[in-house]
This record gives structure tokens, C-alpha cells and sequence, in this order.
């Protein structure tokens, strides 16, 4: 059996992954994917640890992460559809007009 | 019976106010309304104080209390009258001649655009001085005393377009704010001391309220303040009000006031501040005299605070060309021989003075505004001249209350003056009898100059056309010298054994002063009598034969001989001078300097700093919101690996 400190290594990989993604891609699309990546690397260490635990409250939580990632993706798929739209561009950085 | 008659002797008046107020809109209804009231309210006091006269001599005060007015734990303060006979004098003089006021009025105010205000402030006037002397406790008569203070400034400034006028009523509200505040803390000592303010036991709802004058004899030898620094408690109280009396009474150093309010309409500086209001301070010290008697320390303040009040007063006024500032000097002259005798200890001599004064100079008052009027408004004595022929009735008037201030036998002022000196002699006050003595030559000097200057020689000033007054102006006139020339009846010495009717003023005060009559000195009376007449006679003899020399704009004969005393006594003594210099002026230096230094930089540079640096440190913070959301999520995420670093520490 795969031991529970492989799967939370591997959910900090994706995790350190998807904040660099965040955090250094511009493009607003793949901005999102990273996020979404961050949210399946918690899943993972959820799930991961729930098993170690032998309880389901881990397990019940990520079907709650599923279902809040569905919502956000709606919105914020919407949000960049509006973006493009107004700005021709994806780049996120192009979107600062909020500054001070 | 007399409970609530007395109440009316006030009301009257105050009717009238509110008439005046809110109903009257026409200036003759205002004049009549106003002068039959307090016509009314002279003839109830007549009939209060002949009610009064039916009682036997120790029951002589009647206390009518309305309502408790204040009443706070251990305090108890009601609204109440007192009517006993040192009231019933003030009251006849004030609501007497206060009536033939109105009546001039009448004739002098006749046309003035606010007339009808004008009565409504005497009108409300005539109310406070009445609340003042007929006040039960030191508190209500604080509220006459305030009410007369301020119907003064409304009437010094009536006509407040003039700038001097305005300027005036303002000095007079100010100066006496000084006495005010003594008054005040005078009022709080006895209250701490007392544990009252009434004046008299009383009882109010079953209930005994202690009256202050009657615990005085259990001051003796009480202190005030921490041991190193006591002060007998007569003394501090009775000091205090001094200068309360200083303020209000014109005495120095506070008389400055009074000659400046000489701005406001005649008939006030007749009613208000010859006859009236100024001699408050005289009435309240009468009554308060046991605390007084107490002191002997303030006693001799008193008297030498009256005596030179009396001498620069009396100098000034030898040196003034306007006709209503001899007047004005010469009252508070007059007030210094009053507060004088009270610090001698002859109180009924002060009141009678008082009394005799109040009429002789409303009439001289009313007899300058007859001139004046007649002279179509010139105030300025070098203008004049020659006047007796145009104004006969002004002119023999005028020389009835000249010769009653004077002190010429036997007119009104010789009597009252006389005692005040007969007193000084037998009680012993040598210096201060000198000065007085002084005083009442330079008194004779002045108004034989003033009546030679205004009727003697010819008229200066070609520009008017000098005629009589109308009746409603001569006939309050006649009755005033009348008045100066009889007064003196109500209070002879006993110029004989077994003579009927002596002293009869000091025999009516006696339940209140407790004081015997003083023995007539007819040495004392001889040289008083040569000195009034030879004076008067010099005065006048000197200005008329130098008649030619008084010029319209010009300098006074005695100039030549005098110069710089003339100047100095012009200006009396340089007083005002000297507040200007050591009060006014650096009040405005200071007053400039938080104007225009300390408000736009200081208060300005503080507010408008404040902004300031906030501005400063958003242009700092704003940097930061770039609105580059990468950013935010960089900050975002340093936080949370800086907070689960820190965590995480802890749980180790």
C-alpha cells in the first residue's frame, strides 16, 4: 500500500505548482487553471489523510470543495468572458486599472 | 393688607413693559401708559408707607413672600418682597421722581423714531429698580441689580447709531461687570457663612428661613481661609461688597463709566444715573450695614474711597465744557459724599443725602436736557451763554437745584451735605472732613461756573435759535425745585430745644439703622454756608466778567493760569488713560496677537498640518495598490506562509 506521506508530498508538489502558476502566468486562463490545481492538491491531501484517519469527514469535505470549485468556475469563467470582451486580451496584467 | 399691596408698587411697572411690549404701537399711548403707572405705583408706596407709618415702630417690616424660588436641600430661597422704612424711602424717591421722569419724557422724546421702545426700557427700568430695593434676599436683589444694569446699557446706547453712544453702553456694561463679580463672590461668602441669603428671619410654608443680618453679631472674631492666610469674615464679605458698590455707584476706581454714559437721552441720565440706579450700591450698603459696622477695617475704606472719590470727581468736573459731564462728575461727586458718610458710620445721613440728591439732580438733569432741547441738541457749554432770557422757567429751575447742590441755605442740599460733615466732626473723622469740606467748595465753584457759562454773558454760538420747553418738560421742572427747595424738611437737625419735626427721616430709619440723629454744629454749618456762597459766587463772578474770553472751540480763561492742571483735571486725573494703557491696550495686543499669529498659525497650521501629513502618507501608501492582481496574490500569499510559518513554531 502506497504510504500516506507520498500522496501529501505529491499534494504539496501540485500546491507549490499551482501558487507559482498563480502567481507567475499571465494569462488569466491558465491564472484559473492553477487555482484549480491548488484546490485538487487540497483534495488530495484530504482524502490522503482521511484514509490514514479511518474517518469520512475528510472525504465529505472534498465533495464541499468540488461542488464551491463548480460555483467558482461558473463565475469566474463568466468574469474572464467579460474581461476578454471589454479588453480583447486574457492578460491579467492588462487588468489594473483599480490601482491607486 | 400691605402683603399684597406692596406686590402692585413693582407690577405697575411691569404692566407697562409689556404693554409697551407687545400692545402699544403709537408714541403718545406708550408716554401715558408708561407715566400713569408708575404715577400709580408712586401713589400705592405713598400709601404702603403711610400704612406702614400706622405701625408700631418695632413691627415696621412687612415680608410678602410669593413662592419659594429656589429651594435645594439645605437651601432655601424665596421670591419675596420686604417693605420696612429704609424701602419705603427708596421706593417713594425712585417711583416719585421716576413718574416726573416719564412726564418730560413725554415732551423730550417727542418725535424719536423708537419712542415706544424707549418707554418700554423705562418702563422695565422702574420695575428692576424697584425689585432691587424691595428685595428680601441678596439673590433677587442681584436680579434687580443685574436688570437695572442691563436697562442701562439698553438706554446709554438708545440711540446706537451714534458711535459714542454704542462705545458707551458697552463701557458701562464692562466696568460694572468688575463690581458684579465681587458682588457675586460677596454672596457666596455669606451663603458658605450663613447657610442663607435672605436678609431677614422669614417664614416661608411653616417654615423659619434665618436672615443673614440678624446672625452678624456672631461674627466676631470668625476667620476665612487657611490659617496662614485668614481673613476676618466681616471683613472679607463686607470688602467684597464694596467693590460691588465701586462698580455700581460710580465710586473710584471704577467711576470711568459714568461720565461716558452721558451718551444716552437725558431723562435717563436723569432717572438712571444721577437719581437712581448709581446710588444702588449706597442703598445696598445701608442695608447690609451690620456687616459693614463689623469692620472697622472696610469702614475706613469705605469713607476714604468715598472722600476721594469725592475730591477727583468734584476737580474733574471744574474742567469739562460739556453741560451733561459737569452733571456727570458732579454725581459721582455727590456719591462719594454718600459712600463716605456710610464709612463714617452715619448711615441715615447717606440715605437722606441720597434721597435730597436724587431729586436736586433730576432736576439739574432735567433742566441741562431742557437747555439742551432749547438749544436743539448743543451740549457744548461754550455754545451757550445768555440763555436765561429765552428760557425763564429752565433758568430759575436750574438755579433752585444748582444752589440745593451747592449747599446754600436752605435749600435741600445744604441739610443732607451738613449732616454728612456734622457727623465726620462729632465722630472725629478730621481728614475726612477736610476732604469733604474741599469737596463741597469745588462743588459751589463748579455750578456757579456752569450756571454763568449756560444763562450769564450773551450767546456764542449764532447758529440756534434758543426757546422754552413745552409744558410736559417745565412742569416736572417747577415740581422738582420745588422738591430741592423742601427737601431738606424731611430731615431738620434740631436747630432749638423742643424743636417739632426734627430729624425725622433718621427717626423713620431708626427700626433699620438703629441710629440716633447727630447734633447740629452751627459753626460748622456758618463756614459751610460762607465757603457754598462765597465759591458759587467766585465761580460765577469769574466766568461772567470773562465772559467775552470763552470762545466757541476755545480755551477756558483759567487755562492761562492752570494749563497743564486744566488738562490733567479735563481728562479726571488721567484714569480712563490709564485703563487704556494697562487694560485695554494689552488686551488688544494680546487679542491681535491670537488673531493674527496664533489662530492662522497656530490653530490653522494644526488642523491644516493634520490633513497634511495624511496626505504625505497616502502618497506613500498608495504605491502599493498597484492593481496588478498578481501582486495582491503575492502579498497574499507571503502572509499565509509567513502566519503558518509562525504557527507552526508555536506548535513545536
Amino acid at each position: 500500500m502506497v504510504p500516506t506521506t507520498f500522496y501529501v508530498l505529491l499534494s504539496a508538489v501540485l500546491f507549490t505548482i499551482g501558487v507559482l502558476g498563480v502567481l507567475i502566468r499571465r494569462n488569466a486562463i491558465v491564472v484559473f487553471m492553477s487555482v484549480e490545481l491548488m484546490l485538487n492538491a487540497a483534495n488530495l491531501a484530504l482524502v490522503a489523510y482521511a484514509r490514514e484517519r479511518l474517518a469520512v469527514d475528510g472525504q465529505v469535505l472534498v465533495f464541499f470543495v468540488i461542488t464551491v470549485a463548480a460555483a467558482e468556475v461558473a463565475v469566474g469563467l463568466a468574469l474572464l468572458v467579460a474581461i476578454f470582451k471589454s479588453k480583447r486580451t486574457a492578460d491579467i496584467d492588462e487588468v489594473s486599472m483599480l490601482r491607486g | 393688607m400691605l402683603n399684597w399691596l406692596i406686590w402692585l408698587i413693582p407690577l405697575l411697572p411691569l404692566l407697562g413693559f409689556l404693554l409697551n411690549v407687545f400692545v402699544i404701537r403709537q408714541e403718545r399711548q406708550a408716554g401715558l401708559v408708561a407715566s400713569a403707572l408708575v404715577g400709580g405705583s408712586f401713589l400705592l408706596a405713598v400709601v404702603a408707607t403711610v400704612m406702614l407709618g400706622g405701625m408700631p415702630e418695632e413691627e415696621r417690616r412687612v415680608q410678602a413672600i410669593a413662592w419659594e424660588w429656589i429651594g435645594t436641600g439645605t437651601m432655601s430661597i424665596p421670591f419675596g418682597l420686604l417693605f420696612d422704612p429704609l424701602t419705603s424711602v427708596m421706593v417713594l424717591l425712585v417711583t416719585g421722581v421716576g413718574g416726573l421722569i416719564h412726564v418730560y419724557s413725554l415732551g423730550y422724546m417727542h418725535g424719536d423714531p423708537r419712542v415706544v421702545r424707549y418707554f418700554a426700557y423705562l418702563n422695565l427700568f422702574v420695575t428692576m429698580m424697584l425689585m432691587l430695593v424691595m428685595a428680601n434676599n441678596m439673590l433677587l436683589l442681584f436680579l434687580g441689580w443685574e436688570g437695572v444694569g442691563l436697562c442701562s446699557f439698553l438706554l446709554i446706547g438708545f440711540w446706537f447709531e451714534r458711535k459714542v453712544a454704542a462705545a458707551a453702553a458697552v463701557k458701562a456694561f464692562v466696568v460694572n461687570r468688575i463690581g458684579d463679580a465681587a458682588f457675586l463672590l460677596a454672596m457666596l461668602a455669606i451663603f458658605s457663612h450663613f447657610g442663607t441669603l435672605t436678609f431677614y428671619d422669614v417664614e416661608v410654608n411653616g417654615q423659619i428661613i434665618p436672615g443673614f443680618l440678624e446672625q452678624v453679631p456672631n461674627l466676631l472674631g470668625q476667620t476665612f481661609g487657611p490659617e496662614w492666610q485668614t481673613i476676618a469674615v466681616a471683613t472679607g464679605i463686607s470688602f467684597l461688597l464694596l467693590i460691588g458698590a465701586t462698580g455700581k455707584s460710580a465710586q473710584f476706581p471704577l467711576f470711568v463709566w459714568l461720565p461716558d454714559a452721558m451718551a444716552g437721552p437725558t431723562p435717563v441720565s436723569a432717572l438712571i444715573h444721577a437719581a437712581t440706579m448709581v446710588t444702588a450700591g449706597v442703598y445696598m450698603m445701608a442695608r447690609t450695614e451690620p456687616i459693614f459696622v463689623a469692620s472697622p477695617a472696610t469702614q475706613s475704606w469705605v469713607a476714604w474711597i468715598g472722600v476721594l472719590t469725592a475730591l477727583i470727581a468734584g476737580t474733574a468736573a471744574l474742567a469739562q465744557w460739556d453741560i451733561k459731564r459737569v452733571l456727570a462728575y458732579s454725581t459721582v461727586s455727590q456719591l462719594g459724599f454718600m459712600v463716605a458718610a456710610c464709612g463714617m458710620g452715619a448711615y441715615a445721613a447717606a440715605i437722606f443725602h441720597l434721597l435730597t440728591h436724587g431729586i436736586f439732580k433730576a432736576l439739574l438733569f432735567l433742566g441741562s436736557g431742557s437747555v439742551i432741547h432749547g438749544t436743539h441738541d448743543t451740549q457744548d457749554m461754550r455754545k451757550m451763554g445768555g440763555l436765561r432770557t429765552a428760557m425763564p422757567t429752565t433758568y430759575w429751575t436750574y438755579l433752585v437745584g444748582a444752589g440745593a447742590l451747592a449747599g446754600i441755605v436752605p435749600l435741600a442740599g445744604f441739610w443732607s451735605k451738613d449732616e454728612i460733615l456734622a457727623h465726620a466732626v462729632s465722630a472725629g473723622y478730621w481728614p475726612q472732613l477736610i476732604g469733604l469740606f474741599i469737596a463741597s467748595l469745588l462743588t459751589a465753584f463748579y455750578m456757579g461756573r456752569q450756571v454763568s457759562l449756560i444763562f450769564f454773558g450773551t450767546q456764542r454760538d449764532p447758529h440756534y435759535h434758543a426757546h422754552e420747553s413745552g409744558r410736559a418738560m417745565t412742569v416736572p421742572l417747577v415740581i422738582l425745585a420745588v422738591g430741592a427747595a423742601i427737601a431738606g424738611l424731611m430731615n431738620l437737625p434740631t436747630l432749638f430745644s423742643g424743636m417739632p419735626a426734627a430729624h425725622l427721616l433718621t427717626d423713620w430709619l431708626k427700626p433699620v439703622l438703629h441710629e440716633e440723629a447727630g447734633k447740629f454744629n452751627p459753626l460748622l454749618a456758618l463756614f459751610a454756608t460762607i465757603g457754598a456762597v462765597g465759591m458759587g459766587y467766585l465761580g460765577w463772578s469769574v466766568y461772567t466778567r470773562n465772559a467775552a474770553k470763552v470762545k466757541v472751540g476755545g480755551q477756558d480763561p483759567a487755562y492761562y493760569y492752570t494749563g497743564d492742571i486744566w488738562d490733567t483735571l479735563e481728562a479726571a486725573w488721567y484714569v480712563d488713560t490709564l485703563y487704556q494703557r494697562a487694560v485695554v491696550g494689552p488686551f488688544r495686543t494680546i487679542g491681535n496677537f491670537l488673531a493674527q499669529v496664533f489662530d492662522p498659525q497656530g490653530i490653522d497650521g494644526l488642523v491644516v498640518g493634520t490633513g497634511r501629513f495624511f496626505g504625505w502618507v497616502a502618497t506613500g501608501v498608495r504605491q502599493l495598490q498597484s492593481g496588478y492582481v498578481r501582486m495582491y496574490a503575492l502579498v497574499f500569499t507571503i502572509g499565509v506562509v509567513l502566519v503558518l510559518s509562525f504557527m507552526l513554531m508555536i506548535a513545536w
